[in-house]
């Protein structure tokens, strides 16, 4: 592929709306397509330069990984080489997946739990390309997979099948599984949260405040549906509880300032609190295009190098 | 016990419409949409209602409309508790006809047999009861299971002198029965005349009517009148059979105290069905009672015999004042009572108003105020006091009598007053025709046919009672109650000046009731019927004294009905025919009733009031509810 037609393919792939990309096959390709596709749009941003890097040839000595020598170089020099990268960064990725019923829900097609896995796929998929090992969680109320740090493909791959078979799960509670994760985790690195964040604000906060304790970067990917951003509800309706079961009988016109208000102080109060602690608070519209969310994931990176 | 009923259980169908409210609520529900949210925790933070809630809220806000709208319907049902329901068990009632009519000879033995018999032959599970009858029902041996007490109470029952009354009857083995099933047998001898007596009542539905015919005899004799006329006696015998007779009917004075003497025997020839009068020259008796038998020894005992009181002061005593006393000013009212003279009649004179204070001619009954002219102070109090002993005053407002005079003179006794008005040409018709004073016109419209030009306009005060109304609606005859006579005010003339009244027929039995009506506080009628006066005065026939009252102690006369006289009988079918009629009375009657009990009740008031609550509350819910 020439650089030009790489260029050409990711302007037209660089916005994909989700609920179009949510309708390719697999979820490699997917995240394939979503990180060439920004990647590319990447060379003519100030963003370059931060995936893993060539370094030098030098001769093959024993002992040395098979897989590494530059065949082409020895079909040219009759002599082995083998190729050195340096690697900029080594730290652990941590996906964290909210997959609570709540991340069911989506009024466009896309429910916000298929935006988290292509979001968590296209993040696992460029920390890959980037060398860091990437470790994959999944959680409702409690921990449901946990799939541990490596920057192999072959990890990649099985990271892609587990986003790939998610099973709604039941009731969120957020707190708990970051506790658990937090004390998990062994050496500092960057922790990601993917979630609608429909908790007790306080608990979620104190349990991101736990990997900051333990010296961890924190990116947190505040999941919102279009319906819940704008309750574009008209008609008096019983609105049920897709978590509980219960319902509560509204009247759009009526309630929706008011509910708007109260998310919109969600909102706030979350940018604000995580703000203060150091952690990066990302409110993902579910029609907005994956590119922002690695935007804002790199623009992260930038800021802690 | 007492239950709910309804007076009209047709508008119970309105409940229906309760499926109204029922039909929208579960349409409603039907068509709310259900979403699917996820973020809940925001929206509960908004005014919104649990949907559980809300649910409760919109069945309690459906019952409060199901609740009005059963209210409303049960209100236009007007309910009713009804009285109480029927006592247990059944019974037999004997009715035995102790009326005049059943005193041939030898009849009412027959009559006690059969009695007898039937209280045998009651059902071993009928509680029995034994009523005697003729005007009124006695009860004589009261519901029990004691035949022997029963049988004891027949064999002392013996024929009185009493009309047949079967309604009245009829009606009291009713209650008697006391909403038991039963049966009510009748022992009589089916006299025709038995049912003419017009009374609101029946018999239950549960009960059955049978009837034990007593024949009696197909011929009788009866004295049916005694009166005095033109200082002779006169007795009228009727022939009640298919043969002519000859008869005598002998006439005896009574004059006080255990003195009877005989006075004569008069021969009378009556031809068949038909009567003929005995007449005897009084000659020097002018006071005292007579009696006048027959001797008919096939027919009724009772009414062989006929009594009359001819004392002087049985005649109304009436005193009308004009304002010159002349002849002329009275003319008609003196030519009206003129018919009517005597004993048992009027006695009337006309004097001067100027000279009422100075009037005095013994027992006075009434006063008719035709002219106020002259009428001084003392006359004045004379007739204020008069009013206040209980005399009768009939005012005439006429073009002589002034309203000031009147109601000055009367202060403190009479509130009624009046003033004059422009001419205009009215009729009147009574207010009650039930009335006395209009009881003998039935209801119809004769005196429409009296023309007035002038009338005087009554206020009639608080308490008075407006007897008649001209055409545009003012009062003519007003009656006011003093603490012991009657006043009547007829806002008129009676002497031809105003209205053509007095050349009408309707004007002498106007005039006679109106009399009678404002002396019948000092009763002066001298012949009663058996069964008018209280039992204990005059249960059988003859002359008794009435209990003195405001001073005046009298003698009447109390004899057999003549009605009861006539053996014609009816056939059992007949009687069953009236029994119907009754049954159909007794359901109108127990509508009546009902309607009574209803509005003394007042429930709907309530159904209303609850109503009006629910709805209240419905609002204030249906607004919670947005």
């Amino acid at each position: 592929m020439t650089t030009e037609a790489a260029d050409r393919r990711g302007n037209e792939l660089r916005f994909l709306d989700p609920a179009i990309l949510a309708r390719i096959g697999s979820l490699e390709l997917k995240a394939r397509t979503v990180v060439e596709g920004f990647l590319s749009g990447l060379h003519r941003s100030p963003f370059k330069g931060f995936s893993v890097e060539f370094a030098e040839y030098r001769q093959y000595l024993p002992g040395d990984d098979l897989s590494t020598i530059d065949w082409k170089v020895y079909a040219r020099s009759d002599r082995y080489y083998v190729k050195k990268f340096e690697e900029e960064t080594n730290v652990d990725c941590h996906l964290l997946l909210d997959i609570s019923a709540s991340m069911g829900y989506g009024s466009r097609g896309v429910t916000k739990l298929r935006y988290g896995s292509m979001l968590a796929a296209s993040l696992a998929y460029l920390m890959n390309r980037q060398r860091d090992r990437v470790a994959l969680t999944t959680f409702d109320e409690a921990i449901v997979t946990m799939l541990p740090p490596s920057a192999r493909s072959s990890h990649l791959r099985s990271m892609l099948v587990t986003l790939d078979r998610i099973v709604l799960g039941r009731r969120t509670n957020v707190s708990k599984p970051l506790h658990l994760v937090a004390d998990a985790i062994g050496k500092r690195g960057i922790v990601m949260l993917i979630s609608d964040l429909l908790d007790e604000p306080a608990a979620v906060i104190e349990g991101l405040r736990h990997f900051r304790f333990r010296g961890s970067d924190v990116i947190v990917f505040h999941l919102v549906d279009p319906a819940e951003r704008t309750f574009p509800f008209q008609r008096a309706a019983r609105f049920r509880d897709v978590e509980l079961g219960d319902e509560l009988m509204a009247v759009p016109s009526i309630v929706r300032q008011q509910y708007l208000d109260a998310l919109q102080r969600a909102i706030d109060g979350y940018r604000r609190e995580l703000g203060s602690v150091g952690v990066d608070y990302q409110l993902l519209d579910t029609s907005t295009p994956l590119e922002f969310a690695l935007m804002a994931y790199l623009s992260t990176r930038v800021k802690r190098r | 016990m007492f239950g709910l009923s309804f007076l009209s259980p047709l508008f119970l169908v309105g409940v229906a419409a309760a499926a109204i409210p029922i039909a929208i609520h579960l349409f409603y529900r039907r068509t709310e949409p259900v979403i699917e949210f996820a973020a809940m925790r925001y929206l509960r933070q908004a005014p919104v209602e649990e949907s559980r809630r809300r649910r409760l809220r919109e069945l309690l806000l459906l019952a409060l409309r199901v609740t009005a709208l059963v209210l409303l319907a049960l209100a236009f049902a007007r309910p009713y508790l009804a009285g109480a329901a029927g006592a247990s068990g059944e019974a037999t009632v004997v009715l035995v006809d102790t009326s005049a009519s059943m005193s041939a000879p030898g009849q009412f033995e027959r009559a006690r047999d059969r009695a007898a018999d039937v209280v045998r032959a009651a059902p071993a599970t009928h509680a029995v009861a034994v009523l005697a009858f003729a005007n009124a029902a006695d009860v004589v041996s009261p519901l029990s299971a004691d035949r022997a007490g029963a049988l004891a109470a027949i064999a002392q029952l013996k024929a009185g002198a009493g009309a047949t009354r079967f309604r009245a009857a009829l009606e009291r083995a009713g209650e008697e029965l006391g909403g038991r099933q039963g049966r009510i047998v009748v022992v009589t001898d089916l006299q025709e005349s038995g049912w003419d007596a017009a009374t609101d009542s029946g018999i239950p539905e549960g009960a059955t009517v049978e009837v034990e015919q007593i024949d009696g005899p197909n011929a009788n004799l009866a004295v049916t009148s005694l009166r005095l006329e033109s200082g002779e006696a006169l007795a009228v015998v009727q022939n009640f059979s298919s043969v002519a007779v000859t008869e005598q009917v002998v006439f005896t004075a009574d004059e006080g105290g255990a003195q009877k003497r005989r006075l004569s025997a008069v021969p009378i020839s009556l031809p068949a069905g038909g009567s003929a009068e005995a007449r005897l020259p009084l000659g020097d008796l002018q006071a005292g009672a007579l009696m006048a038998a027959i001797s008919d020894r096939e027919g009724f005992v009772a009414d062989n015999a006929r009594h009359a009181v001819f004392d002087r002061g049985s005649a109304v005593s009436v005193v009308a004042l004009t304002a010159s006393g002349h002849p002329s000013e009275s003319l008609y009212l003196e030519r009206a009572l003129a018919v009517a003279d005597g004993p048992g009649g009027f006695r009337f004179r006309a004097i001067r108003a100027a000279a009422f204070a100075g009037f005095d001619d013994g027992e006075l009954d009434v006063v008719i105020v035709a002219g106020s002219n002259g009428l001084d102070e003392r006359g004045r109090q004379r007739l204020a006091e008069f009013v206040r002993a209980g005399g009768g005053l009939l005012v005439a407002a006429g073009p002589d009598v002034d309203a000031a005079i009147l109601s000055q003179a009367l202060s403190g006794v009479v509130a009624t007053g009046w003033r004059l008005r422009p001419p205009a040409a009215v009729s009147f018709a009574p207010d009650d025709s039930r009335h006395p004073v209009f009881r003998p016109f039935g209801g119809v419209g004769t005196l429409g046919n009296v023309t007035f030009t002038r009338a005087a306009l009554v206020d009639a005060p608080d308490g008075a009672r407006v007897l008649a109304r001209y055409t545009d609606g003012t009062p003519a005859l007003v009656e006011e109650w003093t603490t012991a006579g009657r006043v009547l005010v007829f806002a008129s003339d009676l002497n031809y000046r105003w209205n053509d009244f007095p050349l009408q027929p309707a004007f002498v039995p106007f005039v006679h009731e109106t009399l009678r009506y404002l002396a019948s506080a000092r009763a002066t009628r001298t012949e009663y019927l058996v069964g008018e006066l209280p039992a204990a005065a005059g249960p059988t026939p003859g002359v008794v004294q009435l209990d003195a009252r405001q001073g005046r102690a009298r003698r009447v006369a109390v004899n057999t009905d003549p009605r009861e006289s006539d053996p014609r009988r009816m056939t059992v079918e007949a009687f069953h025919a009236g029994i119907s009629r009754l049954q159909a009375r007794a359901v109108v009657a127990a509508q009546a009733e009902a309607r009574r009990e209803e509005d003394a009740q007042g429930l709907w008031w309530y159904g209303l009031l609850l109503l009006v609550v629910s709805l209240a509350a419905e609002g204030l819910l249906g607004r919670r509810l947005g």
